[in-house]
């Protein structure tokens, strides 16, 4: 194709490109391969050179003659005229299957479905509560009468927030019309479960990240009846996330405990008790 | 093993068969049109055009030269295998169930439907294997299912005896010179149809799938039964496979409850059973509704199945499959 000095034509800079482009180079190599080096454009512009190593083989079929034959036949109907080989739009290839063949297939199925089924019980198994932050539902939580729900750090779990949002009830969560709201007033719209729950728990932090629960109560039951230990653990370690809540039947109990485990050492590390503010 | 997925059917696949030398597949569907397809690349020979009704069966005689189908428009029509060209086209009263060739492509057999005051037959036809040639209108045989209607059948071994699958799950063996009714047996539940019968490769013996979720291998001379796969599922379709010991049962949830199934629950399987031990080898999963008919390729290197989902599904097996034996059957081979 002769060119024109200075034709800026688009069709004609094609061509300039792919005459630019070095011829394609077959080498034939020692053992039995060929690198085929092609050139080419890619629809950025860039010029592209692929090295390809191919290794033909030679695969020798014996087919029966009459097979040999039909595959000469012409196509006819719907596939009159088309080319030889498979049509896209009749045939495809579908993913790969592995089928392998065992011996008493359907135990071994049956164990396979068990451990996926474990499996998906270990995903969903991402609960957390959003009051102490622990590895169960909210609703279960052992805390849920004594805090409001966590705000968001785990080192101040008691949130007097609601308060300030506009007295928009407690929790957060539910609508408390602008008439009642003047009436929020400390400890009355939570009722005297509250209170009574409250006025004897304790707030341990500080806590040793190896402690247990067990531990805790050993220690705090010392001083009178313990009704509920919860330690905050973290949720994917399984540690103690440094806090705990301690509640005795008994206000008295709970003050004597407080006085005494204030700045007591467990493990290496010296815990600070006090009373557990009120959750509004 | 990556199957070839045929999509030439716009609507639910009904019966699939190799040619006797395996490289041709054809297929029926209920979109009234015939395909050919080369088995081992996936590409479509051609169509056949004609029906008028939504297809049920398709035969192929042993030479690949005539091609039989049968379906909803109560017609049984020949066709030129290579061509694509009708040869001739029978009417009856009702669908046509089930079409068949003898093992030496002479004789054709086909069932009708029992519907509109007809009875269900089984009728033969006399074949002149040349496509030229003008075939005869004459049946050379009618059986008449008074009974329960017949739902498969086919030809035993020199053309010596029809046996016959039932809806009411019974298997008939019937003369196939006379017509005369030799022998029948409850080899499935009652009321449970037969919803297909295939051959071993000798026609001494052959699989019959039921809606009573089992297969049977039963010999054709006494029709005792053999073998018995039990699976979970209903069965549409059974096929033996030569070379290795195995069967292949096709199935799933019936059709007009498939809605109401996930494809994991429906079971929409290829099951692999162990012709001698009866036990299940393993599955090919595939299709995403139930497996309607499954057909083994002649020399037993693969087989392919059509589904409700209108795919035809080509398997070339590979080497697992072959080397795949039991203990005790590598235990033997080594003291051979």
């Amino acid at each position: 194709m002769s060119r024109v000095a200075g034709r800026t034509d688009w069709a004609e800079e094609e061509d300039e490109d792919s005459l630019q482009l070095p011829q394609t180079q077959i080498t034939k190599n020692k053992d039995g391969t060929e690198t085929i080096v092609t050139f080419s454009i890619r629809e950025d512009g860039k010029k592209v050179k692929t090295t390809r190593r191919i290794k033909k083989t030679t695969i020798k079929q014996v087919v029966d003659p009459r097979v040999a034959e039909r595959k000469q036949w012409e196509k006819f109907g719907q596939e009159k005229g088309k080319p030889t080989g498979p049509q896209t739009d009749t045939t495809s290839i579908a993913e790969n299957i592995v089928f392998r063949p065992v011996a008493n297939w359907k135990a071994s199925a049956e164990d396979k479905s068990e451990t996926e089924k474990k499996k998906a019980n270990l995903k969903d198994a991402k609960i957390k509560c959003r009051i102490c932050s622990g590895d169960h539902w909210t609703t279960k939580c052992p805390f849920k009468d004594t805090m409001a729900p966590e705000g968001g750090d785990a080192a101040a779990p008691i949130d007097d927030a609601p308060e300030a949002a506009g007295g928009l009830g407690a929790g957060g969560s539910s609508y408390v019309p602008p008439h009642l709201r003047g009436r929020a007033g400390a400890g009355e719209k939570m009722g005297g479960k509250f209170e009574r729950d409250d006025l004897a728990t304790l707030r341990v932090t500080n806590v040793s990240e190896f402690a247990e629960e067990g531990d805790l109560r050993e220690m705090f039951s010392r001083f009178g009846h313990v009704t509920r230990v919860f330690l905050a653990k973290d949720r994917e370690t399984g540690r103690a996330k440094g806090f705990a809540f301690v509640s005795y039947a008994d206000r008295d109990d709970a003050a004597k405990a407080c006085e005494k485990m204030d700045g007591y050492g467990f493990g290496h590390l010296i815990l600070r008790v006090e009373f557990a503010k009120k959750a509004t | 093993m990556r199957p070839i997925l045929l999509s030439g059917h716009e609507r639910a696949l009904t019966q699939v068969k190799y040619n006797a030398d395996g490289d041709i597949i054809f297929s029926v569907s209920k979109d009234h049109v015939v395909c050919a397809w080369f088995s081992h690349n996936g590409e479509r020979l051609g169509t056949y055009h004609g029906h008028v009704g939504a297809l049920w069966t398709v035969d192929v005689d042993p030479t690949s030269t005539l091609l039989a189908t049968g379906g909803a428009d109560n017609t049984i029509r020949l066709w030129e295998v290579r061509t694509g060209k009708q040869l001739k086209s029978w009417e009856f009263g009702t669908a046509i169930k089930r079409v068949e060739f003898s093992p030496d492509g002479r004789q054709l057999l086909g069932i009708t439907e029992k519907r509109q005051g007809h009875l269900s037959t089984i009728f033969v036809y006399e074949i002149n294997p040349d496509p030229s040639a003008e075939q005869t209108d004459e049946q050379s045989l009618r059986i008449v299912c008074d009974e329960a209607k017949a739902t498969v059948a086919g030809f035993s071994y020199g053309a010596k005896y029809i046996i016959s699958g039932h809806e009411d799950g019974t298997v008939c063996q019937w003369d196939a010179k006379s017509g005369e009714f030799l022998d029948s047996v409850q080899a499935h539940e009652a009321d449970m149809q037969v919803t297909d019968l295939q051959w071993a490769p000798d026609r001494t013996y052959f699989i019959t799938a039921s809606k009573d979720k089992t297969a049977k291998l039963m010999s054709t001379n006494d029709l005792e039964i053999l073998k018995t796969y039990t699976t979970d599922t209903p069965l549409n379709s059974a096929a033996i496979t030569p070379v290795k010991d195995f069967v292949i049962l096709g199935g799933g949830q019936a059709a007009m409850d498939v809605t109401t199934t996930s494809a994991r629950q429906g079971k929409f399987e290829a099951r692999f059973y162990h012709k001698i031990f009866m036990e299940e080898i393993g599955r090919v999963r595939g299709h995403f509704g139930p497996l309607n008919y499954v057909a083994v390729h002649p020399k037993g290197t693969g087989y392919c199945s059509g589904g409700e989902d209108g795919y035809v599904r080509v398997h070339h097996f590979d080497k697992p499959y072959f080397d795949f034996m039991y203990e005790v059957e590598r235990e033997q081979q080594a003291n051979l």
